[in-house]
């Protein structure tokens, strides 16, 4: 048995931890043991001599490796779109603001335009009118991760980026030095916040709305959960998606042969593709996908159409730098 | 069944339920041991940890540090290759040191506990916040009335201090977002208020609520829940409804440790996240469990914690604590009984001149800028040898603390060595001197050798316990040096409340930075 280490993202931790994945890694002569950092992290901090595979959550992170470490391919098996994970009664709060509402399809979506207009208002959660159900002082501000080391926080900029821009994916330094200052408080002002998607989501789940009344999550991590029924979502908890919205594509990137082995199976193996749909990923064959959702009723979003795409990994780079350098 | 216990400079502590903290008594390493640099604070878990062995083939090897020493050395480099992983009460202060973030890799959520104010129920029902919604506000304005008293570990070596430092200041500061420098220093006028009742203060959570089973006029203690929850005396928990600043255990593997502790890292992160392991934490322990399946038990109560936002910049954690130590906290009294005998010649004096110029601002390090003498703080030097030398007295003004830094440091490189040990006339000469009022008093006894001069323990303790009961309460915390009478020097310890430090392993400057938390 070969064994091949990975650096990943840690949202996709569960699922190489997963026996049904290790079997299926074996049944082709391989043990894959993974590390988890921040996509950002990978890039930039990683020893990656030590690894023969490196598997960032976006494309922005992977495309700058591939070039960093001379690499020819990459693969993208699987994605997910960022989404928000929050509560009942935040979600009633949140449409009383006038910043969610129903899609007209099956979820709801949250309109990022309002959003940002309620964060430089500065809205405090007690401060919005009939609320008697989340009396805390702090601002209306979504939990991100860390924006020097998570991809979900580069992910969320990149929308939040994108609408503060005017509606247009960020392409030039003087966008960013406009727009910098109007994103820094959304995600400086909540303070301290998590380096992995995974630490947060431990939050959103464990301790609920008190920590976390909404967080940005990617959709798989919360279906991950619905699909395996196991328990980890309550009843008061929602999937909601923010409009408009970025796909997070998974994409590995080989460092060595056998990386480029993990990266293949991952792709083009029909298990481990089926059971990438188990953790919540949309994979190539949509099918697997909305079977889970439809065995198990979870709130997927059946068709986003409110999708953009992020900009390129130099500039969100740049965009990350500007914005860390206003900390308060 | 192995677990393998290699405590720094704390050795043991005599009002320590725990016990002694024992140096190894097998391999610190092999194949199947993880070596963990952990807070005292999860020294509780080691019944559980033993059986990590068995149940997830990993035995533990714990290392005991202060938070911020943990995270100096993580991010500084010197935890690599002498431990595998690291497991906190939290990675905040830590995450915000610069190159830290590269020395940390993996990090797992074990449990949770926040910080919050445990009462005497007949004090809390005095205060009437017996189950009505309390603020932070109610209470500091009830601590500046003088109507309860508490204890609280120092901030800049226990993160239970700096926890509830961080969550009053949040609360009182009326900040909607992460506290930044500007409101510390406007915040700081509430947190006097507030901290004006604090009457003990401890380098460990632990030890705080020793110390606080021992002093029937303290009312309470700001802690984790799970220590307030375990106190041997029930206590009525508060829980400020404008919010908390919880511990959530990231266990957390390090960058630099090799591929076969990786495994072993990731097998007992799993082990520990199991439910029936989660579920045994929060009965064992009286911790919450981080994974959703275990159903909180009744005990912690129903009500939501809202979670205070936590500083993101390193510069205003540094800030707060600074406030707290110079300007905000009840002042230290510290007097130094040091044995300058002839047998301290060559290296050993020299260590100790190194300790004490340390503390007059020497030290830059994370761990070290705040073990310094702080500001309003009375520092009182007894050096003897066969008899104790004229106590020399230094009191750190509020401003321009330079001066008197300096004067304390070449008090110290001035120090010699030569003739007999007189210890208990020089401790009984510690004892007899006022008690400054408003302070808070505690004397370090630095020794290396035996009592050969002037009275002897017995001497000592009955004079002790002839003492007004405000002199009683000043402990003595011993620093065990070069061929110290350890059995005597615990007595002592005993006797005063306060605990043994062991130098002998280390070294002096080690050793009093930290008892410099619990001054």
């Amino acid at each position: 048995m070969a064994v091949v280490r990975g650096v990943i993202g840690s949202e996709k931790k569960p699922f190489f931890d997963d026996p049904r994945v290790r079997a299926a890694f074996a049944r082709h002569g391989l043990r894959v043991e993974v590390d988890t950092a921040g996509s950002r992290q990978i890039v930039t901090d990683v020893d990656l001599g030590r690894y023969a595979f490196a598997f960032p959550s976006s494309v922005p992170a992977a495309e700058r490796i591939k070039r960093d470490r001379g690499a020819t391919v990459t693969y993208s098996p699987f994605y997910s779109p960022m989404a928000v994970a929050t509560f009942e009664p935040i979600a009633g709060l949140l449409a009383k603001a006038g910043v969610l509402s129903n899609s007209g399809k099956s979820h709801q979506t949250l309109d990022i335009k309002k959003y940002l207009e309620l964060v430089a208002k500065g809205t405090r959660w007690d401060e919005i009118p009939g609320n008697s159900a989340y009396k805390a002082r702090k601002r209306v501000l979504l939990t991100t991760t860390d924006i020097r080391t998570s991809n979900s926080a580069a992910m969320y900029l990149s929308v939040i980026g994108y609408v503060a821009n005017g509606e247009d994916v960020i392409t030039s330094d003087a966008q960013i030095a406009r727009i910098a200052p109007v994103l820094a408080p959304a995600v400086l002002d909540q303070g301290f916040s998590e380096s992995t998607s995974e630490a947060s989501f431990d939050d959103y789940l464990a301790l609920g709305a008190g920590k976390t009344p909404m967080l940005v999550v990617y959709e798989a991590q919360y279906l991950a959960h619905v699909f395996a029924g196991d328990g980890a979502i309550k009843p008061d908890m929602r999937l909601v998606y923010p409009s408009p919205t970025v796909l997070s594509k998974h994409t590995l990137v080989p460092l060595s042969a056998a990386g480029d082995r993990v990266g293949r199976l991952l792709t083009e193996d029909p298990e481990l593709q089926s059971l990438a749909a188990t953790y919540g990923f949309r994979t190539t064959d949509p099918r697997a996908f909305a079977g889970l959702v439809a065995k198990t009723g979870a709130p997927a979003a059946a068709d986003l159409v409110d999708v953009v795409e992020p900009p390129t990994y130099e500039r969100l780079d740049r965009l990350i730098t500007t914005i860390d350098a206003a900390r308060p | 069944m192995r677990i393998l216990l290699c405590a720094a400079a704390l050795l043991l502590t005599a009002a320590c339920a725990s016990g002694p903290a024992q140096s190894t008594d097998g391999p610190t390493d092999g194949p199947d041991v993880l070596r963990v640099l952990a807070g005292s604070e999860i020294k509780d878990l080691e019944p559980l940890l033993r059986r990590a062995g068995s149940e997830a083939g990993v035995k533990v090897a714990l290392t005991y540090t202060g938070t911020l020493d943990g995270a100096d050395q993580v991010a500084s480099g010197r935890a690599d290759g002498k431990a595998d992983a690291t497991w906190f009460s939290s990675n905040r202060y830590l995450s915000l040191l610069d190159g830290a973030q590269a020395k940390l890799s993996t990090q797992t959520k074990i449990m949770v506990s926040p910080v919050v104010l445990g009462l005497k129920p007949a004090k809390a029902a005095a205060l009437g916040w017996n189950g009505k919604p309390v603020t932070w506000a109610d209470i500091a304005k009830a601590a500046g009335d003088g109507r309860f008293s508490f204890g609280m570990t120092n901030p800049a070596s226990s993160n239970s201090g700096f926890s509830a430092l961080v969550g009053v200041a949040a609360a009182l500061s009326d900040a909607d977002g992460a506290l930044g420098a500007e409101q510390v220093a406007s915040v700081t006028p509430r947190l006097k208020e507030f901290f004006s009742a604090q009457r003990l203060t401890a380098g460990s959570s632990g030890w705080l609520a020793d110390a606080y089973a021992r002093d029937p006029s303290v009312d309470g203690m700001v802690n984790y829940e799970s220590v307030l929850l375990g106190a041997r005396e029930p206590l009525t928990l508060v829980y400020p409804g404008d919010g908390v600043v919880s511990a959530d255990y990231p266990l957390t593997l390090l960058a630099s440790a090799p591929e076969e502790k990786k495994v072993l890292y990731g097998k007992l992160a799993a082990w520990l996240r199991t439910p029936a392991v989660q579920k045994e934490i929060m009965t064992g322990t009286h911790r919450r469990p981080i994974t959703g399946g275990v159903p909180l038990d009744a005990r912690f109560g129903a009500a939501q914690l809202i979670e205070l936002p936590f500083p993101n910049r390193r510069s205003t954690a540094d800030e707060l604590i600074a406030t707290y130590l110079n300007q905000v906290r009840v002042p230290a009294q510290a007097t130094f009984v040091l044995d300058t005998s002839g047998s301290m010649k060559g290296g050993r004096i020299d260590a100790l001149r190194q300790a004490l110029v340390a503390l007059t601002g020497a030290d830059t390090s994370a761990s070290g800028a705040f073990t310094r003498f702080s500001e309003r703080e009375s520092v009182t030097m007894i050096p003897f040898s066969g008899a104790p030398r004229e106590p020399v007295p230094f009191t750190v003004p509020e401003r321009n603390p330079e001066t008197v830094l300096a004067a304390i440091r070449s008090f110290a490189e001035g120090l010699s060595a030569n003739g007999g040990t007189a210890i208990y006339d020089s401790l009984r000469t510690a004892y007899d001197r006022p008690v400054e009022s408003g302070h808070y008093g505690s004397i370090v006894l630095m020794t290396d050798g035996e009592n050969t001069d002037g009275s002897d323990y017995a001497d000592f303790e009955s004079h002790y316990r002839a003492l007004p009961e405000e002199k009683r309460r000043v402990p003595t915390f011993v620093v065990l040096f070069g061929d110290s009478d350890v059995e005597e020097m615990r007595q002592v310890a005993e006797l005063t409340g306060g605990a043994v430090f062991d130098a002998r392993e280390t070294s002096l400057t080690s050793a009093f930075k930290e008892i410099r938390g619990y001054q």
